[in-house]
C-alpha cells in the first residue's frame, strides 16, 4: 500500500482477510462485529493467525508483530484490528485500556503470582 | 528479472557447500537467492553469467537481524515467491567450552542458529500464502554425537534439529516440509583446516571408508527439497557414510 490507510480502512482491510480466511472453509460469511474471539468464536487457529499476519504484511507493508505487540495479546478480531492501526498511528499506543498495556498488566501480574508461590 | 518456476533462497552461498546448493537449484531450473558476508569468486561469476537472471545476491551478515529479514522481502519480491529455504550458513567455533570466550560462543549461536530462525520466519511468511514450501536445516553428525572441541557448534546444531521437529510440526498443516541434513565429514574449507593424519582418522572410522564429496550432501538436500520427499518432514537425514551407525 503506498499511501498511509485511514483507521477505518484498516479495519476494512483486516475484517475483509478474516472473512476471506472463514469463506474458504465455511463458504459466505456474515459482518464481523469485532468482539468475536480470533479462536473461541471464529474457530481460528495459531497457523490461521500467522497466515493472516503473513497476508496482511503483504497487503498492507507492515507487521505490527515483529517489534511493537505481542501476538498473545491478540484475542479479538478488535485486538488485530488495533494492532494494525497502532502500527500506522503509534500515538494509539497511549490510550487507556489498550491492548499492549492491558496484556502488559496480565503478565505483571502473573509474575508477581508465581513470585508469590 | 523474469519469474523462475520456483525458487530456492540458501544462506551461505558464496562457497562450500552453499556455492554447490546454489549450482544444483540453478540447474534444476530454480531462481535462486542467497547471501553471504563477502562477495566471493564463485559469486562473482554467477553475476557474470547467463544464469544471472534467476540468481539474486546481497551481502548480509547473519547476526543483522533486519538485514536477514530486508533481504528474504527482497528475494520474495525480485523473484516472485520463496518456494525452498536452506539454512546452509554457519561458523564451526572450535575450542573447548571452558576456555572460549563467551562473544565467540554468541557468535556462533547468532549466526548457525538465531540466523536460521529469522530467516525460517520470513521465509515461511511467503510459503504459508503459498500453502506450500521446504525448508531445511543443515546440521551436523556433530548434533547425534559427541566430540571434544565443537560443544558450542554442537549445540547450535542439535537446536537446528530440534527447531526441525517442531516447525515441521507447526507448518505442516499448511504442506510446508521442514527437515535436516545432517553431513558428516566432507571436503570443505571446514575440514581443509584438518591435519591430513586427522582426515585419515575420520576416513578409517567411517564405513564408507572416505570422506564425502560435496555433491553427496549437497544431492541429500535436493532430495529433500524434491517431490519425491513429498511425505517427509520433521526428519534428520544424516549423510556421514556410516560414521555415527
Amino acid at each position: 500500500m503506498l499511501t498511509t490507510p485511514t483507521l477505518g480502512q484498516i479495519e476494512s482491510i483486516v475484517h475483509e482477510r478474516i472473512r476471506a480466511l472463514l469463506a474458504e472453509r465455511a463458504g459466505e460469511v456474515g459482518r464481523l462485529s469485532g468482539n468475536e474471539k480470533l479462536s473461541a468464536t471464529l474457530g481460528l487457529s495459531s497457523l490461521d493467525l500467522a497466515l493472516l499476519v503473513a497476508e496482511l504484511e503483504a497487503q498492507l507493508g507492515v507487521d505490527p508483530f515483529a517489534k511493537l505487540v505481542s501476538i498473545t495479546s491478540v484475542r479479538s478480531v478488535d485486538d488485530l484490528v488495533r494492532a494494525y492501526q497502532q502500527a500506522f498511528f503509534p500515538e494509539l499506543e497511549r490510550r487507556e485500556d489498550h491492548t499492549v498495556t492491558a496484556a502488559a498488566k496480565r503478565a505483571q501480574s502473573r509474575r508477581a503470582r508465581t513470585k508469590r508461590r | 528479472m523474469p519469474q523462475a518456476r520456483r525458487v530456492a533462497l540458501v544462506s551461505g552461498g558464496s562457497r562450500g557447500l552453499g556455492a554447490e546448493l546454489v549450482s544444483g537449484f540453478l540447474e534444476r531450473q530454480y531462481g535462486v537467492a542467497t547471501l553471504s558476508r563477502t562477495k566471493t569468486t564463485f559469486i562473482i561469476d554467477m553475476l557474470r553469467s547467463r544464469r544471472r537472471r534467476n540468481f539474486h545476491w546481497r551481502a548480509v551478515d547473519g547476526r543483522d537481524h533486519e538485514a536477514l529479514r530486508a533481504f528474504v522481502k527482497e528475494a520474495g519480491e525480485q523473484l516472485g515467491r520463496i518456494d525452498v529455504l536452506v539454512n546452509n550458513a554457519g561458523i564451526a567455533m572450535e575450542g573447548i567450552l571452558p576456555t572460549m570466550r563467551v562473544r565467540d560462543i554468541v557468535e556462533a549461536i547468532e549466526v548457525n542458529l538465531t540466523a536460521a530462525l529469522v530467516l525460517a520466519q520470513a521465509c515461511s511468511r511467503f510459503m504459508l500464502r503459498q500453502g506450500a514450501g521446504c525448508i531445511i536445516n543443515v546440521s551436523s553428525v556433530h548434533a547425534i554425537r559427541g566430540r571434544a572441541g565443537v560443544a558450542v557448534y554442537s549445540a547450535t546444531k542439535a537446536a537446528l534439529d530440534g527447531l526441525t521437529r517442531s516447525l515441521a510440526r507447526e507448518l505442516g498443516p499448511r504442506q510446508i516440509r521442514v527437515n535436516s541434513v545432517a553431513p558428516g565429514y566432507f571436503e570443505s574449507d571446514m575440514v581443509s583446516n584438518l591435519p591430513d593424519a586427522e582426515k585419515k582418522r575420520i576416513a578409517r572410522r567411517t564405513p564408507l571408508g572416505r570422506l564425502a564429496r560435496i555433491d553427496e550432501i549437497a544431492n541429500a538436500v535436493h532430495f529433500l527439497t524434491s517431490d519425491q520427499a513429498s511425505f517427509i518432514t520433521g526428519q534428520t537425514l544424516v549423510v556421514d557414510g556410516g560414521i555415527t551407525c
